[in-house]
């Protein structure tokens, strides 16, 4: 039996499973085990199309859970959307979990039949943007391409053939490559809001590679694990010092990298020229929802403010779809980049919308999608 | 739990953006977003967007006003082909390159040609068509100056984001359209025989794009255009695989536009018309116009994918699948062959079943496309091409009245559908709102020979005297429509 806050290190019993996965294939066999024992209905997973798609499936199939893609860094989705609803357990990047937690909030996810393991995340790159970025910085065809790891501040590509072409992230994004832009200044890499905190960072020595560093983070991430250990899927041991220590190391670094990142993007805007670079931003907009579409925290549906008070007729200066979503995601926006991706005219929506938010969400201590028990403060502040 | 996902392109027009349908156990049908896709990196426009609404509309087959099958409809639409004369086929590219092929296979047995509904092609020489085949999107970003005949963010939106990087990297931006553009460094109210004002090199682009009722004058000027200046043309089209259905023509000469057919139809030239999935209810700006002109006719044979218009007054109806779920392959307007992940051979199997019917050879799937790889897969990767006609005598396009007031509908690709969406208005400029009193928020009376009605409307820096829409209208009798319009 594992208690909350309990640190492992651990990995899928199945060799099959543990040498497909990633990280020693701990969260395929946590998420099939919850399967297994009925514990969830339905599991998302990354059905696997080529190393640079792949697209989520809620699946009831145990064999489809084994199966599924594991982590991909150029596939930046966010499953939070397809948790709603469902009695399910997903696998989440730290933007994936913060976006459930915000549905949780306002009641579009119900989080007590909703399990969530967590992957430490240092970003995600854009599938189109890393096929170019293979050609002209790795000079490798994205055909040949086998698999991909961040480690220490290196993106490494492997072929087929077992070559392994690394390259520094600050390189490949000086160079306009690398991760998404909403990643280079996340502030949150590992996810603590989920029922299991996974990743790599801080698995060492003989089981690097083929173990997974995890975090009980409550009393659903036990009922997970324990669940898994149960039924055999997998198996865990205590990690020693050293290697939380190694974790918590890797982390400060990708946090001060965002930090850096963060202030390199949001520079200010002086006061009088601030209703000017909104306007200006969003001139080109086409108005086809998309960035409402996939937004993961909206759960307004179709009645929503920001498309009632909008119409295509108005001749306002700023369309009011985009003042109500500015002023509706203040509280909100955890900053996951899907407007961004899904833009049909490249608005940087993200950056736009964090810049609006980051200030009052500063003056309030709130970060979004961390915890349940702060409600948003848009709602208290109307109440 | 279960659902299905497909791998396909978006119908809306010939940018051909790739997107995931997802459609349910219970037939529901949603949009996901294929970052891969290169064309458009997942992003879509809000044709796009709204897709499970285009797909909502589901065909049945039907023969002589009764409900059927496949098999009883291919015999009814056989027995009418039987003897028919005075036979015209229609495919405007609204499917793939396989079932265009097969519908040109049974046009073959009856003796006839596929016409893809635009007009342009039949009017310039042959040596001309190269040099409207789509050019990489890419070189839209890498051009140096960039004159636009089209509204990109209401007629081709996904060339918006193309643009704007075209501007990012230097690109000098001219919009010649009816309207402003934001992303324009100029805009200017030019004919294009003014383009020669431009001074236009070969790292010049012109965008404009043909459709069933472009005027072949404004081609030919573009064309003389490029052949003097050296600049390239891009030429957008309206539907999924115009581009693929135009390349597959063995011969344009005889090819008619839309509005040809249906004038033969009045005159009583075509007595037999088939179409697949083509609608001239939904292309002919004049919707009810065009209804009573198809009852003049002795067979209206459909073969759809979907339910439109046409289907209620169709004689035969042959329903495939949705497009979404059909093998096979389409051309964009940069000349890339895509492919759905689909398997169904609905269709084909239909026409092939058809084609036996009145005594010809069947066919499958795999030899259709094999036709296609003989007939153009080592056309697809073109190169920049120096072009190799000569200029061209040409009309002048007709200017726009002073004085008159014109509706005039900005040819939409994604407004055919009866898409539920906020367009319902007209544009107009301020000259015009002051002059008729409008008050803000109201709507405008706008009078054709065909009735009246109210619309709301927008200002915009339009030409005076026009009043512009996205949406076809009811009182519309043509593309331009001499219109009077009032305060109400």
């Amino acid at each position: 039996m594992v208690r909350v806050g309990d640190k492992l290190i651990g990995y899928a019993t199945d060799p099959d499973v543990r040498s497909r996965g990633a990280s020693g294939g701990l969260v395929t066999a946590v998420l099939a085990a919850a399967l297994e024992k009925g514990l969830v209905e339905g599991v998302v997973v990354l059905k696997r199309i080529d190393e640079y798609e792949a697209i989520p499936v809620i699946t009831d199939d145990v064999q489809e859970v084994l199966a599924s893609g594991g982590s991909m860094h150029a596939v930046p989705v966010n499953l939070a959307k397809y948790a709603a609803g469902r009695k399910i357990a997903m696998p989440g990047k730290p933007c994936d979990v913060r976006g459930v937690i915000e549905q949780a909030k306002r009641n579009g996810v119900d989080l007590e039949s909703t399990y969530i393991v967590g992957l430490n995340c240092g970003g995600t790159m854009h599938p189109v943007v890393t096929r170019e970025m293979l050609v002209r910085m790795y000079e490798t065809d994205p055909e040949d391409v086998a698999g991909e790891e961040i480690e220490k501040g290196k993106l490494i590509f492997r072929t087929k053939d077992g070559e392994e072409k690394a390259i520094s992230i600050d390189e490949l994004e000086d160079a306009g490559y690398g991760r998404r832009e909403n990643c280079r200044y996340c502030t949150v890499k590992i996810p603590t809001s989920a029922d299991l905190a996974c990743g790599n960072w801080g698995v060492i020595g003989e089981v690097a590679g083929s173990a997974t560093f995890c975090e009980v983070m409550n009393e659903k991430g036990k009922r997970l694990l324990d669940n898994a250990i149960d039924v055999g899927f997998v198996e865990v041991r205590p990690a020693d010092g050293k290697a939380i220590a190694i974790r918590e190391k890797v982390n400060s670094a990708m946090l001060k990298l965002g930090d850096e990142w963060k202030e390199r993007v949001f520079t200010g805007i002086p006061d009088q020229e601030r209703l000017t670079y909104y306007m200006e931003q969003f001139a080109d907009c086409i108005h086809c929802g998309a960035c409402k579409e996939v937004c993961p925290v909206c759960t307004c549906g179709e009645d929503s403010k920001c498309t009632m008070f909008h119409s295509l007729a108005d001749n306002y200066r700023m369309s009011m779809y985009h003042m109500v979503r500015l002023l509706h995601l203040s509280d909100s926006c955890i900053g996951c980049g899907q407007c961004s991706d899904v833009c049909p005219v490249d608005i940087p929506v993200t950056s736009i919308f964090r810049r609006f938010a980051d200030p009052a969400q500063k003056k309030r201590n709130y970060e979004p999608g961390m915890d349940l028990t702060r409600p948003p403060f848009l709602e208290v502040m109307l109440k | 739990m279960k659902e299905s996902i497909y791998t396909t392109v978006c119908p809306g027009c010939s940018i051909g953006c790739g997107l995931y349908i997802r459609e349910s156990d219970k037939g529901a049908v949603s949009v996901d977003f294929l970052k891969s896709s290169p064309v458009n990196l997942g992003k879509l426009c809000r044709f796009g967007m709204r897709l499970p609404h285009y797909y909502s509309r589901l065909v049945s087959g039907k023969a002589e006003g009764q409900d059927c099958g496949t098999e009883d409809a291919v015999r009814a639409a056989a027995s009418r082909l039987k003897g028919a004369g005075k036979i015209a086929m229609l495919s405007v590219g609204n499917t793939t390159c396989e079932e265009h092929i097969a519908f040109m296979k049974l046009a073959e047995t009856l003796g006839t040609v596929v016409h893809t509904g635009i007009p342009v092609y039949a009017q310039l020489p042959p040596e001309c068509h190269p040099h409207l085949e789509g050019m990489p999107f890419i070189d839209i970003e890498n051009a140096e100056k960039i004159v636009l005949f089209i509204d990109p963010y209401v007629q081709y939106p996904l060339l918006v984001r193309r643009l704007l990087a075209a501007k990012r990297n230097g690109a000098y931006i001219i919009s010649a359209g009816r309207t402003e553009l934001h992303l324009a460094h100029e805009n200017r109210k030019l004919s294009p025989e003014q383009c020669a004002e431009l001074d236009l090199d070969s790292g010049s682009l012109i965008i404009t794009d043909v459709h069933p009722h472009t005027d072949p004058c404004h081609i030919q000027q573009l064309l003389n255009i490029a052949l003097d200046t050296g600049a390239r043309l891009q030429v957008m089209k309206p539907f999924v695989n115009s581009e693929g259905a135009d390349r597959l023509a063995k011969s344009r000469a005889g090819m008619m536009g839309i509005s040809q057919i249906m004038s033969g139809i009045e005159r009583g030239d075509i007595r037999t018309l088939v179409l697949l999935d083509s609608d001239p209810v939904e292309l002919m700006p004049d919707t009810s116009r065009a209804v009573e002109v198809l009852k003049k006719l002795e067979d209206l044979i459909v073969i759809s994918s979907r339910d439109s218009p046409v289907n209620a007054i169709a004689d035969v109806v042959i329903a495939t699948e949705p497009l979404y779920r059909k093998k096979g392959t389409f051309i964009n307007a940069e000349g890339k062959l895509q492919e759905n992940s689909g398997q169904g051979i609905d269709g084909i199997d239909a026409i092939s079943m058809l084609s036996r019917e009145l005594g010809a050879d069947g066919f499958d799937h795999r030899q259709v496309h094999g036709y296609l790889h003989e007939r153009m897969i080592e056309t697809l990767a073109s190169e920049n091409r120096k072009p190799e006609y000569c200029r061209m005598e040409c009309g002048t396009v007709p200017a726009q009245q002073n004085g008159a007031c014109t509706l005039e509908y900005m040819y939409n690709p994604f407004m055919w559908f009866s898409q539920p969406d906020d367009n319902g208005f007209v544009l107009l400029d301020r000259g015009m709102v002051k002059s008729l009193r409008l008050k803000k928020g109201g709507t405008v009376r706008l009078d054709s020979e065909k009735g009246s009605m109210d619309m709301r409307y927008k200002v915009e820096k339009v030409p005076e005297g026009t009043i512009l829409t996205g949406r076809k209208l009811p009182i519309a009798t043509a593309t331009v429509t001499k219109i009077k319009a009032e305060g109400c």
